[in-house]
């Protein structure tokens, strides 16, 4: 590889790739996201490469692999350029047809394109595919079009101008206030604006300053940041540069979760190349300025991803937060001004450098500009990663772009904010999405998390859920969190399981008002949140499980019983083969059933029943009203049906 | 283990105490120069200020490399590196040189020195010559064993890790290393080290005890460590990844690891067990041949995760975060892998599946018992 001394040198390059590469010629993109990776498209990516070769194509023909196209419930994802043929769910077995079928005589597929949910019409562009027709995509578009592992792909299409921009044509000063004025908020989930950081800690009169990306994507159901890392790793690096650049930082760390193997890989071979091209390390494009990034495997805590316990990890501590009297902007990393955002808010740097502050703030709401990834999970058909604009409404999202709830079922709520935030029930589906109007509606932006809830979700759980998933991630440091979440996940687990009392609602009020007070960091001051923006919308639920010891979605084990109809059972045997208990076995009459006995509830049955059967269904276990006085064990759901 | 039944000593390793280098020279900023510097390359070193106290240091504390300045009041570097070379010929000493004349060069390498360094040097050029030294002093070791000049002992065949063996092993283990020369207070210092050891994994680790660990091959996680410490250049901000390395390696952390990287970084145990406890990706307890995990994100959960985890619990008779009897199959909650589109989803060894059936991991689970059965 040549080092690149100046912009000019960088845009030669581009030109001889781009001279090299004919924008007609027919190009089979394969995704090679984790998601698709799961559903084998390794496997079809291999397939296409001898077929092609079989069929001698490999003169009119290219083939890339990916990264993550967003649509991950309906992976694998080929799309074929230049037409932007989409297929869908491909298998290895397909390939052949579609190089011989598409490539060659230019005819579809009929079976693997989209077809809308209620009209069963087929669609053969990617664009117009409703879940990416209503999206408007800044950060993710590029994902599709390069090969992570090539920076030569980046390169061609346009990529580490901007560096070549901030680095000659502008001074510190302008780049600050263009991002400033561009009002660029962090997408982590605090929206704090990054421009204001960026000035504070340039104007710090100590030296070293760094610069950390935060990939630690801790908020479990978002995945925006694996998928920029692991498609477009370079667009995250021309950021930080840019960042390193403005605030006067040499020294850069990628901070990675351990549970993202191929964002680790992707990103260290971006860091090579990108160092092989002198785009990195010392005199970058020969302006002088040099900086140099590590990458800090993560460990597996939530709380590490918090700044200041982010920073003391990188320092090879235990990763808790500390108090924050003077910000990590001013004294951070070993005590140095450190300027740390999220991967999606680095991402968004280059775009601003490129298109101007103007561009960006016409998109989006008055406080909140620019687009945000939402991870679009859960009950939902259309599963995947949606960018819109900001102040989209949640109808929009979930119906438009997500295509509604599955089998016909009822929604019943929005979660954002991951474990800082709450719920948001249909009567708000129509409140647009930004910073402030989420804040207001009692949860948050948080990352960008969005996990839909049906009517067979049951919110205590998911409240239970929650507290469960922070009582074990508080660090413990300070008594408001940790005690706080302890009693709030005692009161809750007897609930759920049918021995609460009467008052208990309140108390978990009342602690989650104290949390909010006293609790030293975010983690505990938002801890609360599920809890009472569950108990704000949706009260009864907390009363019937008290109340009558009910749970209306049929989700808290304790409180149901699995039953199998005789009526509607085909005999098929298929849940007695699942049975991870051997609970289920044919009587006299050749009819299956449950024994409640050993039946653990886990569901398996139900899930492989045929749809055309449905013959599993849930009962509340009924439990009279002096079981409150026996103690716990013996109120078990079962003892009760079998009398 | 393939090193079981081999000759002990081509593993020697540093113990702990160990003085890696020793610094003979009467000018107090040029010992203090290459005290720090030596320092920051990892290796501990002590300061003489003259031939007499330097060779009574070296006597002490064995040290593998010495650097002698040439030109020095009483005894001068000549007679010290004699004295040395008589001394163990192991050690590999490196002459400071204010002369820089090829003459007084050549007089020292005849003597014994390995390499010269003259006034003033570079702390880059002081490790690297020390770096090759400590090459040179290792080899060195070894070649005296194959030589027959330290008489290799044998470790009987396999033995259980009972208290017992462990010391027994130990002792032949220390045998070697006494041989070659290590000092009494050093012998008696891991042979401590070992007790403890032993106590701990016969006590703790019942299961390792099945599968025959021998305290050879505890002598080689040490050895590991090392390697992967050195390769970090002995940064203690750099700890977490070093257990991780040492994790992937290992498939777990075992306690000597752990207190092994506390002495190598000079970090107090409290603070690397504290972290180890703290970072969910740190196994305490050692792992089954198959990791199986199952995603407890929020939208897995939605999705019937928890049934999910119940269902593959029951089959395999293990709750979540244990491992089986049969040290085959470990099961782990995981917060999130990213793959929310598969909800819910189940990793098994690196291979993700979205929502298993029950009857599909019956079959897979038999196949990994038979398979480990006829193996």
């Amino acid at each position: 590889m040549i080092k690149l001394n100046s912009p000019h040198d960088l845009e030669i390059l581009r030109e001889s790739i781009v001279s090299k590469r004919d924008p007609n010629r027919t190009c089979v993109t394969v995704c090679s996201g984790t998601g698709c990776l799961a559903y084998g498209s390794h496997d079809i990516f291999r397939e296409f490469r001898l077929e092609i070769e079989k069929q001698r194509l490999g003169e009119e023909v290219d083939l890339r692999r990916t990264g993550c196209h967003g649509f991950c419930g309906r992976g694998p994802l080929i799309v074929i350029f230049p037409e932007k043929i989409c297929y869908l769910g491909a298998q290895k077995e397909d390939v052949a047809d579609i190089v011989s079928k598409t490539i060659v005589d230019k005819e579809l597929v009929d079976r693997l394109l989209y077809k809308d949910f209620e009209t069963g019409e087929q669609i053969t562009r990617i664009d117009d595919i409703p879940f990416y027709k209503y999206q408007k995509r800044i950060l993710l578009d590029n994902n599709a079009l390069i090969d992570p592992e090539k920076i030569d792909d980046y390169i061609a299409i346009g990529g580490y101008s901007a560096i070549a921009k901030v680095l000659f044509e502008w001074n510190r000063d302008d780049l600050i206030k263009e991002i400033k004025e561009a009002n660029l908020r962090g997408r982590g989930g605090g929206g704090f604006p990054m421009g204001v950081k960026w000035e504070t800690t340039r104007n710090v009169p100590v030296d070293p300053k760094y610069v950390i990306v935060n990939a630690d994507e801790g908020d479990p159901g978002a995945y925006m940041d694996r998928s920029l890392l692991e498609g477009n790793p370079h667009c995250v690096l021309e950021g930080l540069i840019i960042g390193a650049y403005a605030v006067g930082s040499q020294e850069g760390f990628i901070y990675v979760r351990d549970e993202y193997p191929l964002a680790l890989e992707n990103t260290k071979i971006a860091i090579e190349t990108a160092r092989e091209y002198g785009l990195l390390g010392e005199n970058i494009l020969g302006s002088g300025f040099d900086f140099e990034i590590t990458i800090h495997r993560g460990a597996g805590a939530f709380v590490s991803g918090e700044s200041s316990a982010l920073m003391n990890a990188v320092e090879g501590r235990v990763g808790e937060p500390r108090p924050k009297y003077i910000h990590t902007s001013v004294k951070g990393l070993w005590d140095r001004p450190t300027c740390l955002n999220n991967v999606e808010t680095w991402a968004n740097v280059p775009f601003i450098v490129n298109k101007g502050a103007d561009w960006f703030k016409s998109i989006g709401t008055e406080n909140s500009k620019g687009t945000k990834i939402f991870s679009l999970v859960g009950k939902i058909n259309n599963t995947g990663l949606v960018e819109v604009p900001m102040g989209t409404t949640l109808r929009e999202i979930v119906y438009h772009i997500g295509g509604g709830i599955p089998n016909a079922k009822k929604f019943k709520a929005v979660q954002t904010g991951g474990p800082s935030g709450g719920v948001l029930p249909e009567d708000m589906l129509d409140i647009p999405v930004d910073f402030d109007a989420l804040t207001e509606a009692g949860s948050m932006m948080g990352s960008g998390g969005m996990i839909v809830m049906d009517e067979n979700t049951c919110m205590v759980d998911t409240a239970r859920y929650y507290i469960e998933f922070l009582a074990h991630e508080s660090c413990g440091k300070c008594i408001p969190c940790r005690e706080g979440l302890r009693q709030m996940l005692r009161i809750l687990n007897s609930i759920t399981r049918g021995v609460g009392k009467e008052g208990d609602i309140e108390l978990l009020e009342e602690l989650g008002e104290m949390m909010q007070e006293a609790s030293l960091c975010a983690l505990g001051k938002t801890a609360p949140n599920p809890v009472l923006s569950t108990i704000r919308h949706f009260r009864d639920e907390y009363e019937a499980h008290i109340n009558e010891a009910r749970c209306p979605a049929g989700v808290c084990k304790e409180l149901i019983i699995y039953h199998i109809n005789p009526e509607d059972c085909l005999r098929c045997g298929l849940c007695e083969k699942n049975c991870p208990t051997n609970a289920i076995s044919k009587d006299e009459d050749e009819v299956y059933v449950i024994n409640q006995e050993s039946c653990i509830k886990c569901g398996s049955c139900m899930s492989v029943c045929p749809e055309k059967a449905n013959a599993i269904v849930v009962e509340n276990a009924f439990r009279p009203p002096f079981a409150n006085d026996l103690p716990k064990t013996d109120v078990a759901a079962t003892t009760i049906y079998s009398t | 283990m393939d090193t079981q039944g081999e000759i002990v000593s081509q593993s020697p390793y540093q113990g702990p105490g160990i003085t890696d280098v020793v610094v003979i020279d009467d000018e107090e900023s040029i010992c203090e120069g290459c005290r720090q510097t030596l320092e920051t390359g990892g290796y501990r070193s002590e300061i003489a200020r003259d031939g007499i106290q330097g060779l009574k240091l070296v006597e002490q504390s064995h040290p593998r490399v010495v650097l002698v300045d040439l030109k020095m009041q009483g005894m001068n570097g000549m007679e010290v590196l004699t004295k040395l070379s008589e001394f163990d010929p192991s050690i590999v000493s490196i002459v400071i040189t204010g002369y820089g004349s090829i003459d007084s060069a050549v007089e020292t390498m005849k003597i014994g020195a390995s390499d010269f360094l003259t006034k003033p040097f570079t702390p880059e050029k002081l490790l690297e010559s020390v770096n090759r030294g400590m090459e040179l002093s290792q080899s060195a070791r070894e070649k005296r064993v194959t030589e027959g000049t330290a008489q290799p002992l044998r470790v009987p065949e396999k033995a259980p890790l009972n208290k017992q063996n462990v010391l027994l092993n130990g002792l032949e283990v220390l045998g070697q290393y006494y041989s070659l020369g290590l000092k009494e207070r050093q012998f008696f210092s891991e042979l401590k080290y070992l007790e403890s050891e032993a106590e701990h994994h016969a006590e703790r680790l019942g299961r390792v005890e099945e599968k025959e660990k021998t305290v050879l091959d505890i002598v080689h996680d040490l050895r590991l460590v090392d390697n992967i410490i050195q390769g970090y250049g002995y940064k203690k901000n750099v700890l977490i990844q070093i257990l991780m390395d040492i994790q992937a390696e290992l498939n777990w952390l075992p306690s000597h690891t752990l207190k092994w990287v506390s002495m190598r970084l000079n970090i107090p145990y409290a603070n690397i067990y504290s972290i180890v406890n703290f970072y969910n990706v740190f196994n305490l307890e050692p792992r089954g041949d198959h990791i199986i995990e199952i995603c407890m994100g929020t939208a897995c959960h939605v999705r019937g995760a928890a049934g999910l985890m119940e269902r593959v619990s029951s089959l395999l008779g293990v709750q979540p975060g244990e491992t089986d009897s049969e040290m085959l199959f470990t099961l782990k909650s995981v917060r999130c892998m990213g793959c929310c589109a598969l909800a819910p989803v189940m990793k098994i060894d690196e291979q993700y599946n979205s929502n298993p059936k029950v009857s599909d991991l019956k079959k897979r689970f038999d196949n990994y018992m038979g398979k480990e059965e006829s193996s």
